[in-house]
């Protein structure tokens, strides 16, 4: 999904009704929105991060101090992980670290929806809406967790809703 | 529905089954669904349970807003697989689980007898709908040619006659002058008749009663409506 389209998303889901103009730089068209008084914004946890504070949902970042620690790092995740390496391999290794991560938690953090739950369900879509029902099945965590969020009230929006079948067909692959 | 018996190992295996999928017991929120499940887990499931006790120590957490979660607590058996056969009414002698079965029988009654209520509440309305129809039905248009005995004869004093003739289940409508030669001009008139109530010959007789305007009478159209 393109950066733009992303924080467009991102935008509707926290409420805003702004829509703020983006423009890309460099190579990887890394998104940059200029705001009204100040220097311009780069990066895309960046600028979601500030959205998050203009809709006055800060608690989106993490209420104690582990807890904004945990947001930054799965942002930065995202940002390196996920958009970095796209390669089946390498979403294979990802899917599997994030499984056994998901195993005690409900969210990223543990007990609390945030915007790393929201940015990661982002980018991790179009790789989970190609999963085969036997994938799905392995990385049941993941499962348990993205069927959650895209259930979220106003996260999903136009994206495609994946389907998770609730009877488990292959138990025995654990 | 349910998952078994709660506080045996085999009922905390059906919970941990299905919570594998899943973070609440129902929907996407924490409800009383999930408040009911956590009151009869005795405490936290065994670390091998691991999606049991994900889910415990989640629910664990909302302790104090318990009260104010989404939803009707129900019985034990109404979440869960819906395969699972429902063992919470027998088992133990203690004072929970005949809790449990009371809970279980009241609902149960409660249901049925509200759905009973509102499905005796339609047949009624349905019935009493039914009872006003025919009152309904049965109405027609006429059409009514009044001919005065001259072009002489005061036309809207005809008219007035005419309209003076009140009955049960007749209305009268527009009218208007119709000339049919050597100045001489026909009142017609439209009227709304209930069958059951009014018939033209009882209009006829009424009309032509008035001898000193009304020559004659006749019915230019009959329709039902």
């Amino acid at each position: 999904m393109a950066a733009a389209a992303e924080l467009s998303l991102l935008e509707k889901s926290l409420g805003l009704s702004k829509g703020n103009k983006y423009s890309a730089q460099g190579e990887r068209q890394i998104p940059v929105l200029q705001t009204n008084n100040g220097p311009s914004l780069t990066g895309l946890t960046t600028i979601a991060a500030h959205l998050v504070k203009q809709a006055n949902k800060e608690y989106l970042l993490g209420s104690t101090a582990e807890e904004k620690a945990i947001v930054q790092q799965w942002l930065e995740y995202r940002v390196t992980q996920v958009d970095g390496h796209s390669s089946k391999n390498d979403i294979r290794t990802l899917l599997k670290d994030l499984n056994s991560y998901l195993e005690d938690k409900v969210y990223l953090t543990g007990y609390n929806f945030t915007l790393a739950d929201i940015l990661l369900y982002y980018g991790l879509h179009r790789f989970i809406v190609d999963l085969t029902v036997q994938e799905k099945e392995k990385y049941l965590n993941v499962s348990r967790w993205f069927c959650h969020i895209q259930h979220y009230p106003g996260i999903r929006q136009h994206l495609s809703s994946v389907v998770f079948i609730k009877n488990r067909l292959y138990t025995n692959s654990h | 529905m349910g998952f078994g018996d709660l506080k045996s190992p085999t009922g905390l295996q059906v919970l941990n089954d299905y919570l594998a999928d899943k973070s609440y017991i129902k929907g996407y929120v924490p409800s009383q669904a999930d408040v009911a499940v956590f009151e009869a887990v005795s405490g936290p499931p065994p670390a091998d349970l691991c999606h049991a006790l994900r889910w415990y120590n989640h629910i664990k957490s909302y302790e104090k807003e318990k009260a104010g979660l989404p939803g009707v607590k129900k019985a034990l058996s109404k979440y869960g697989p819906a395969d699972v056969e429902d063992t919470t009414g027998s088992g133990a002698t203690d004072s929970k689980d005949d809790d449990d079965i009371d809970l279980f029988g009241s609902d149960y009654e409660e249901e049925s007898e509200e759905a009973k209520r509102l499905r005796e509440e339609h047949l009624a309305q349905y019935e009493s709908k039914k009872a006003k129809k025919p009152a309904l039905v049965a109405k027609s248009s006429i059409l009514l040619d009044v001919k005065p005995w001259d072009d002489e004869t005061d036309m809207a004093k005809l008219e007035e006659c005419v309209r003076s003739i009140q009955a049960d289940g007749l209305v009268w409508g527009s009218s208007k002058l119709v000339p049919v030669g050597y100045g001489i001009k026909k009142l017609q008139i439209q009227c709304v008749v209930e069958d059951d109530k009014v018939g033209t010959d009882m209009l006829e007789e009424q009309i032509t009663a008035f001898e000193d305007y009304v020559q004659s009478m006749d019915v230019a159209a009959f329709n039902k409506i």
